[in-house]
């Protein structure tokens, strides 16, 4: 009974929204974005619930960590209500689901959210590296019955297919996520990879390069290849590993079903890789984009607006960094940055202004009326349909046009549809939007120049206002399609986070002292901002950790390095990791690292004189051979070689707290 | 589905969390956090991986108002509820700020959750006796009514319906004043006009706006106004101006209330009674509270409907109330039976066929001469109940005390009277175990 009318529930509530997804696409492409399919599914509370807990899908394979999910996401709906929950998976056609009971201006945004992340899955190149088709849907379903199907066979101990499931989970992560999934474990041995070209494929800014990697790294770490330094540990342990025999005490080839599962996993973790690695763009751009359709272009109906405001506010203004805000921040900077370049162009070639004499021979107040989209395209309604006549025939969508004459288009609700993409832009062209209205006039002195140098000289322009009827208005949203093409997060912080925008948005980096025992702020210098940041979101946030060698000390030990960045790994953490890497390695496995370490003494001096005590960094091996751990110092040049000389993620200044 | 089995996996997996919760019941902080809840601090269990050193990392933050000094004091990073994996992609949860790691979390068990816990650990399996009552009772804050206590008001609807309602009686004043000027219009011509074009414009405000119009013939017709004038939206207005005053209407003012519901339900009352004398010292208070504060939650946990009554006693016995009962000194002398008498009284409002009921009393086994057999084990026989308790509590000596010894030998261990000492907190669960053990099946 309740199910027949629950589907009838259903049903009423897709009808309504029909027409909606059918606008928002039709919307979001006049914006240039070109997205998968998307199907849409009404889900109710409790299966929104589960679908969270499953990382978006509706089957996973059987797993203790998505009932954790699950308990901590009810809990949490309960105790703090309910929120518009959206859920959009990386597929073609892409899947979103939306609850059932949100109120329409929820199911609105929800819809233009998605509708961006679909353009961005089917977009960004690193959403490619995993499949041209993802299929992902039907992938995990099937992962999810192999994997029952070896816990549900006599033969097989199910609690053992669980902990050996567990076990590669602790390490889903230590993947080479730069390289495109293959489906064969790759095989180094005697093909070490040129790893500067492979660097150079990725499209790199040069910024990033020397960000992320120090000079001559990729040489070291072709040397280092020799020695079989693999980033992707699951596919390592697919050629190297082995099963530890509790009962013959000694290890044993891997089972079929070990093999499976540690495919299926690895195989999981490039398909979620992506997703991961562009969190702040992918959720950035989505917000953007919402904001734009929903706001701006009234994709809220004027009764709704209130409510999506009330919405809109609570995802972005939670204090503290947030993913999404920060997103959304650096995508408008991205917009405002290419269309300021492209109006700075055009003024740089106007005789009489030269990067020198820029501020004082422009006329701004002047520049921003001419920029400011004309009456006819800023305020559309049936009564002005007439005075877009009179507009550039580019701005304007003339099928739609003589459609919304006859009556078969509202535009006093839906006004975008009388434009094209680029009646659009000018429309909503942002550096004369009120609050970026300074933002034009900010350029600095050393930008200024930097552009004029790099100038070609094609053309001049008499004037101010021919070089302004020159101006490309689209030029801010092709840089945003571009950018969103080849970036992945640490790009795009690389690139994006400049010291105007850290500036404009009060970011600033903090550490943790010793000698107060608090965090303090430690800089609003953009280079240490970034460095948090990129820590924070390079490599999943998480410390590089490659495997060095398969027969270490001759006996077929696994070694493990930690590729030092300046801050250290939670030590005993990984100590729990080794744990679980024995059972995946069957003989004793270890791990090099380096700890920092603070004598008793320099922590009194520290604290007699006020400052922030000098610390000991210390190479370690770590080493678990299945019952007890043994820690060893290592040599100067083994530490040496853990550590990356050219990158210290560390922005604890020697002269704080003061 | 397959959500129901990974949850219960996810319970059983759940080995340290038990534990946990052992160690929470000896050494924890039992004060509750809120009105009748039980904050259990257990570990969310999960798995390991390579991770940062969490202040190794630092972080990075956003200045709520002025640029951040350098060396300036910032707070805990939080940690980010469900920032784990990205799987997927929720949208909504505006708490990701901090650069918190997911592991060390815990959660707020509820009574129902410790119960369960604590059957498990124990390997209890006590099931709340019959004795269902049809009963009218409240449940959640669902339902919503237009009037009710201030606490209950729903401010925030208040105030969007306020916005909306502001939003929606506004109108382009200016513009409907140029409508005014219109030769030969008087306010009838254009109240009609602005009905026409939806305009929420009153008559009221046309008439005192007309009356001290210049120029009243600006215009010689509406459509030579309208050519000449353009509205300008709310939107556009609203961007500009903002909004200064939000009309709050008494009509919009929900309260929240809640569901009636009848149902079954199983009843329980729970009479606690404590020795409050002078040899009372700390210690043994503290080793009361830690055996007899777990099974209320217990019992709550497991009955639809739980009332606790605490009963102090030293000489004479009096009620209190829960966050007095555990603190409580006095100087006077011992007499148990007080205890009983009172609670026998208490008892009255709650018909044993109607309630479930269990009695626990505590103290460090003195009493005044002869009470012990005369006076407290006949009114112990007489007080129906599903069982009764005494936990006596002698910090650092085994010694057999008068009142424990006398009980035990009286009941001889059965008809549903437990004895439990416990001499330091590793006793406390033992003495958990022994009390609800000895709770014999339901015999009606």
């Amino acid at each position: 009974m309740t199910t027949d009318t629950d589907r009838l529930d259903k049903q009423r509530v897709a009808d309504r929204l029909d027409g909606v997804a059918r606008d928002a696409r039709a919307l979001a492409e006049k914006l240039g974005l070109d997205p998968y399919d998307v199907h849409y599914w009404i889900v109710d509370h409790d299966e929104m619930n589960e679908l969270i807990a499953y990382g978006g899908f509706q089957t996973r394979y059987p797993h203790w960590r998505w009932g954790m999910e699950y308990d901590r996401q009810r809990k949490q709906s309960r105790y703090l209500g309910g929120k518009a929950f959206e859920i959009v998976n990386n597929d073609d056609p892409a899947a979103a689901f939306l609850q059932e009971s949100n109120a329409l201006a929820d199911q609105k945004a929800v819809i233009t959210h998605v509708e961006a992340h679909s353009d961005f899955f089917a977009n960004n190149r690193w959403f490619g590296l995993y499949a041209d088709e993802p299929a992902a849907a039907a992938t995990l379903e099937r992962h999810a019955e192999t994997i029952e199907g070896h816990m549900n066979d006599p033969e097989i101990d199910r609690a053992a297919v669980e902990s050996f499931v567990d076990s590669v989970l602790c390490v889903e992560d230590v993947i080479d996520q730069h390289r495109p999934y293959a489906d064969d474990a790759p095989e180094c041995e005697g093909e070490p990879a040129d790893l500067a070209a492979r660097l150079d494929d990725l499209g790199l800014s040069e910024d990033v390069q020397r960000q992320v990697f120090e000079d001559g790294w990729a040489e070291g770490r072709e040397a280092a290849d020799e020695r079989e330094a693999e980033t992707d540990l699951l596919a390592f342990l697919a050629r190297h590993g082995k099963a530890y025999d509790e009962e013959a005490g000694k290890a044993v080839e891997y089972a079929d079903w070990q093999r499976d599962v540690i495919e299926i996993l690895r195989r999981e973790a490039y398909y979620f890789a992506p997703q991961k690695q562009t969190k702040v763009m992918n959720e950035g751009w989505a917000a953007f984009h919402e904001s734009l359709m929903m706001g701006e272009e009234a994709f809220a109906g004027a009764d709704e607006f209130v409510d999506y405001a009330d919405h809109q506010s609570r995802v972005l203004n939670s204090s503290g960094l947030n993913p999404y805000a920060l997103g959304k921040q650096l995508w408008e900077y991205v917009e405002n940055t290419a269309n300021r370049r492209e109006v700075v162009e055009r003024l740089l070639r106007v005789e009489g202004v030269t990067w020198r004499t820029f501020h004082e021979a422009v006329d701004f107040d002047a520049v921003q009326d001419a920029l400011a989209p004309p009456d006819a395209i800023d305020s559309i309604s049936p009564e002005t349909l007439d005075a877009l006549d009179r507009v550039d025939d580019r701005y304007v969508d003339h099928d739609a046009l003589d459609r919304a004459r006859g009556g078969e288009i509202d535009v006093a609700r839906h006004p975008w549809k009388a434009l094209t993409t680029a009646g659009l832009a000018r429309r909503h062209y942002s550096l004369v939007k009120p609050r970026y209205r300074g933002f034009l006039r900010s350029i600095s002195r050393a930008e200024l120049e930097r552009t004029a140098r790099y100038l070609f000289d094609d053309a001049r322009y008499a004037t101010v206002a021919d070089a302004l009827a020159a101006v490309d208005f689209e030029a801010g949203w092709e840089r945003m399609r571009t950018v969103r093409e080849d970036h992945n997060d640490v790009t795009f912080l690389d690139e994006f986070l400049t010291q105007e925008f850290v500036d404009a948005n009060g970011y600033f980096a903090y550490e943790f002292s010793r000698a107060t025992e608090r965090y303090h702020a430690t800089s609003t210098d953009a280079d240490a901002v970034k460095k948090k940041l990129l820590l924070r979101f390079a490599n999943f946030g998480k410390p590089t950790v490659v495997a060095l060698d398969a027969n270490h000390r001759n006996r077929g030990e696994l070694l493990l390095g930690h590729e030092y960045n300046g801050v250290a790994i939670d030590l005993p953490q990984a100590k729990r990791v080794l744990e679980r890497l024995f059972e995946l390695w069957g003989r004793p496995v270890a791990l090099r690292t380096i700890t920092t370490e603070v004598p008793e003494r320099e922590l009194e001096r520290a604290r007699r004189q006020g400052v922030e005590p000098e610390t000991e960094e210390v190479g370690l091996v770590v080493r678990y051979d299945g019952e007890s751990f043994e820690e060893t110092e290592l040599g100067a040049d083994e530490t040496a070689a853990l550590r990356a000389d050219a990158v210290d993620y560390d922005t604890t200044p020697a002269d704080w707290p003061s | 589905m397959g959500l129901r089995e990974d949850l219960e996996r996810y319970r059983e997996v759940g080995e340290r969390a038990r534990e946990d919760l052992a160690a929470f019941v000896q050494y924890g902080d039992l004060r509750p956090s809120a009105e009748d809840a039980i904050s259990v601090p257990v570990k969310l269990v999960d798995l390991p991986e390579f991770a940062y050193d969490e202040r190794a990392r630092g972080g990075v933050g956003r200045a709520e108002d002025g640029p951040p000094r350098p060396g300036q004091p910032v707070g805990e990073p939080e940690p980010a509820a469900g920032d784990g994996d990205g799987d997927g992609d929720e949208d909504g949860k505006g708490d990701e700020a901090g650069d918190g790691h997911a592991g060390h979390e815990t959660y707020e068990m509820n009574p129902a959750e410790f119960a369960e816990a604590l059957d498990d650990r124990l390997g209890l399996d006590l099931e709340p006796k019959g004795k269902a009552v049809r009963e009218r009772t409240t449940g959640d804050y669902n339902d919503v009514a237009r009037t009710g206590p201030k606490g209950t008001l729903d401010f925030e609807r208040l105030f969007k319906q306020g916005l909306k309602r502001t939003l929606a009686t506004d109108f382009d004043e200016a513009y409907v004043t140029e409508a005014l000027r219109v030769a030969d219009w008087d306010v009838d011509d254009v109240f009609r006009w602005a009905r026409g074009q939806s305009i929420p414009v009153s008559r009221a405000w046309l008439e005192r706006r007309a009356s001290d119009l210049d120029e009243p013939d600006r215009w010689d017709t509406i459509d030579a106004m309208e050519a000449a004038c353009e509205m300008e939206s709310t939107a556009t207005r609203v961007r500009r101006d903002g909004v200064e005053d939000v009309a709050l209407r008494r009509d919009d003012e929900r309260y929240r209330h809640p569901e009636i519901r009848e149902e079954k339900r199983k009843s329980v009352v729970v009479v606690n009674i404590r020795d409050v004398s002078g040899s009372m010292r700390e210690e043994k208070r503290d080793l009361v509270e830690r055996t007899l504060a777990p099974l209320d939650w217990y019992l709550s946990g497991k009955y639809d409907e739980a009332v606790f009554c605490y009963v102090a006693h030293d000489a004479e016995a009096w009620e209190v109330e829960r966050a007095e009962f555990f603190g409580l000194r006095s100087g006077g002398g011992t007499r148990i039976s007080a205890g009983y008498e009172f609670a026998a009284e208490l008892l009255e409002e709650y018909p044993w066929r109607e309630w479930n009921r269990y009695v626990f009393a505590a103290g460090d086994g003195e009493n005044s001469h002869n009470d012990s057999e005369e006076r407290v084990v006949p009114l112990m026989a007489e007080i129906d109940a599903n069982l009764h308790a005494y936990v006596e509590v002698q910090p650092g000596t085994a010694r057999r005390s008068n009142h424990g010894a006398v009980v035990e030998d009286a009941f001889g261990g059965g008809d549903d009277v437990a004895v439990a000492r416990v001499h330091d907190e590793g006793d406390v669960l033992d003495a958990i175990e022994t009390i609800l053990a000895s709770e014999t099946e339901a015999d009606e």
